[in-house]
């Protein structure tokens, strides 16, 4: 940064954050957060009250952007477009590991984990870095995701383990398997990235690099097998629209996020008779980021409002116990504030060692971005 | 005579600023990204991309608009001409009432319902099986094209009957009674008296409706999420998948071609008439 614009910034901070310091305003904090309405739920309605019993003067303004890497899309264009003024009006936005990546590199996000004490309760990997691209240090992980494969055990009387399965289970049972394409939601695209994952030739290059180019002429079999394998399947509206479809019937498994499957569960909106398999190689999962903008103009109580929403307690009782997520700052911190049913109820299907086994991250971004458009261009087209 | 002129010009700036920002400006910021790389370089690589991912979902668009905007047409007729034709005053009441209900539905609304509506155990298929018209072995899921096709239908007809039925009623009536003097059944004085002379309308009516669902996206982002799609999802996927406006330009360039060729026949047929509109 220019010495000139340093200063601007400085000057810029010191009059956005004065009138709070000075004469202790009412500050509204302004959260985004991408992905489903049960985001925007959990900040408007269990963290919003929470903070503020200990902040009486800071409103919360909680707005959702959407699901998918199109909502934290919305996001990081929201940032982008007010770079150059002084101080903007995003407080704090939870995004996806793709835009964190970018974000960080082009400078847009403040460093403040070392300024809160949960930052020293987060050492995962995907808490340092995202795709391939350095975070460490700009982000805190809200909770982490799981995507598996949802079945009607009274369909299917012999849970597929791995992919081949699945394949060998949907051309005996043509039909009766579902899932969402990759322009409906991540569930579908974390199905497709598995199937790569399952027949590329080493699947930890794509999760780590080093990016090559070359690589994505290696996928062709896989994906021929994935066109022929779509022909058998079901393709579903959406997330949503796989757990409709299990529901009323219509299919009989399919892949979905683990914490909407429990919530559905709990709502009565799934028969809870239905269970869940971690398919091996692995499937992915993702967490979601805290992160606050390089510029927020109300940056003191933004950091506050993270260190809160990030501790062991609110893990506990937010994420873990009402929302069915799996805790963003390391298990041991979380697992205390609980009793073990509960935490036990996160495992029931999917045990500790299969997530620590099959559990993978998405890949690298260049390799995620050629994956989806080989879909594009061998399966679907 | 200045003064006035002024005036003039003044009055009509608001609305000329506002076109040209809320609408020139855009359209030509967005056919100008269409046809150059992120670096800024005269490019026809987007749209060399757009065809060799798309090339079947902008085939596939155009023939979804397209039989929905014919069914529009072909349903809109049947029900004005009931309503002008029909003889039965409580039946005429009845659907002079019920036709117009899904033009307060948002399209997103009406998509959500056909959601579970059309599904293969949705709330049609289970009452027809409940009736005992369908064996649960024969229902099917329509959420796919067909699903968009119903949706775009159901939603848009009652904005063309309202047109076309507002037309025929305003119709001088002695052809209608000179016909049926003659002999001529309700049918053929439908065909062959009245659409005849509503055509403009009728016309107008299905290129506005045309244009209408081209740009929707909600329907068949929700009722089919791909296998194929429309246009308007491989756009709203470019952009939030990989950030590509270039392709997603390339496609709305696409679309602005198929629209155009609809609203040059629909200017073509003003000038024609005067500059009516």
């Amino acid at each position: 940064m220019k010495p000139i614009l340093k200063l601007a910034t400085a000057a810029a901070l010191a009059l956005a954050l004065a009138p709070a310091g000075a004469n202790a305003q009412r500050v509204t904090l302004n959260v985004i957060t991408a992905g489903d309405q049960n985001m925007v739920d959990y900040v408007k309605d269990y963290l919003g009250p929470i903070f503020q019993k200990s902040n009486p003067n800071v409103t919360i303004s909680s707005v959702g952007t959407g699901p998918g890497d199109a909502g934290s899309q919305k996001i990081a264009e929201k940032i982008i477009a007010q770079k150059d003024r002084a101080s903007w009006d995003v407080d704090v936005a939870v995004i996806h590991q793709k835009m964190a990546g970018d974000l960080v590199q082009a400078g847009l996000l403040a460093p403040y984990t070392k300024d809160i004490a949960s930052g020293k309760m987060v050492t995962s990997d995907n808490s340092k870095m995202a795709l391939g691209a350095k975070v460490e240090g700009y982000v805190i992980p809200m909770f982490n995701s799981q995507t598996a494969i949802a079945y009607n055990p009274a369909l299917v009387k012999n849970p597929p383990k791995t992919y081949a399965d699945i394949e060998a289970w949907s051309k005996a049972n043509p039909k009766q398997f579902g899932y969402n394409g990759i322009k409906g939601g991540m569930s579908g695209v974390s199905f497709v990235v598995g199937w790569v994952y399952a027949n590329a030739k080493d699947a930890n290059k794509l999760a780590n690099g080093p990016y090559d180019a070359n690589e994505k002429a290696s996928w062709d079999p896989a994906l021929a097998k994935l066109k022929e394998f779509n022909k058998t399947a079901t393709i579903t509206p959406g997330n949503a629209g796989t757990l409709d479809m299990l529901n009323r019937g219509e299919i009989a498994m399919g892949p979905v996020w683990v914490d909407m499957f429990y919530t559905w569960m709990a709502d009565g909106k799934l028969p809870p008779t239905m269970k869940l398999s971690l398919v091996g190689p692995g499937m992915p999962g993702q967490p979601m980021y805290y992160v606050i903008p390089a510029k927020a103009a109300n940056m003191e109580a933004a950091k506050k409002f993270i260190e809160i929403a990030t501790s062991p307690a609110v893990q506990a009782d937010g994420i873990v116990r009402k929302f069915n997520w799996y805790p963003g700052i390391d298990a041991q911190h979380v697992k205390s504030q609980l009793d073990d049913a509960t935490w036990n109820k996160l495992f029931v299907d999917v045990t500790p060692q299969e997530l620590a086994s099959k559990g993978k991250s998405f890949p690298i971004k260049q390799y995620f971005d050629d994956i989806l458009e080989a879909y594009e261009k061998k399966v679907v087209n | 005579m200045a003064s006035s002129r002024l005036i003039g010009l003044l009055l009509v700036a608001p609305a000329l600023l506002a076109v040209g920002a809320l609408f020139v400006y855009p359209l030509g910021f967005s056919v100008a990204t269409a046809f150059t790389t992120k670096e800024g370089i005269l490019t026809l690589g987007n749209f060399y991309r757009a065809f060799e991912l798309y090339s079947v979902d902008i085939g596939f668009t155009l023939v979804i608009v397209g039989a929905s905007t014919l069914l529009c047409g072909l349903l809109a007729i049947a029900i004005g001409g009931y309503l002008t034709l029909g003889e039965n005053p409580r039946a005429v009441a009845i659907l002079k009432w019920l036709y117009r209900w899904p033009l307060f539905i948002p399209f997103v609304v009406a998509a959500q319902c056909m959601r579970t509506f059309i599904a293969k155990n949705g709330l049609m298929n289970n009452s027809l099986v409940s009736l005992g018209i369908l064996e649960p072995i024969q229902t099917t899921s329509l959420l796919d094209w067909r699903g968009i096709v119903i949706t775009f239908v159901w939603k848009q007809t009652p904005f063309v009957a309202l047109l076309v039925a507002g037309a025929m009623a305003s119709l001088d009536r002695s052809t209608i009674e000179a016909a049926r003097n003659l002999g001529a059944g309700r049918l053929r004085i439908l065909i062959e008296i009245v659409t005849p002379q509503v055509l403009p309308t009728l016309v107008v009516a299905l290129i506005l409706s045309f244009v209408t669902m081209m740009s929707v996206l909600s329907v068949p982002i929700m009722i089919s999420g791909e296998s194929p799609t429309m246009m308007t999802v491989d756009m709203a996927f470019r952009i939030n998948a990989y950030g590509d406006y270039g392709t997603a330009n390339a496609l709305g360039v696409l679309s602005y071609l198929m629209t155009g060729a609809v609203a040059w026949i629909y200017l073509r047929r003003g000038i024609r008439q005067g500059g009516k509109p």
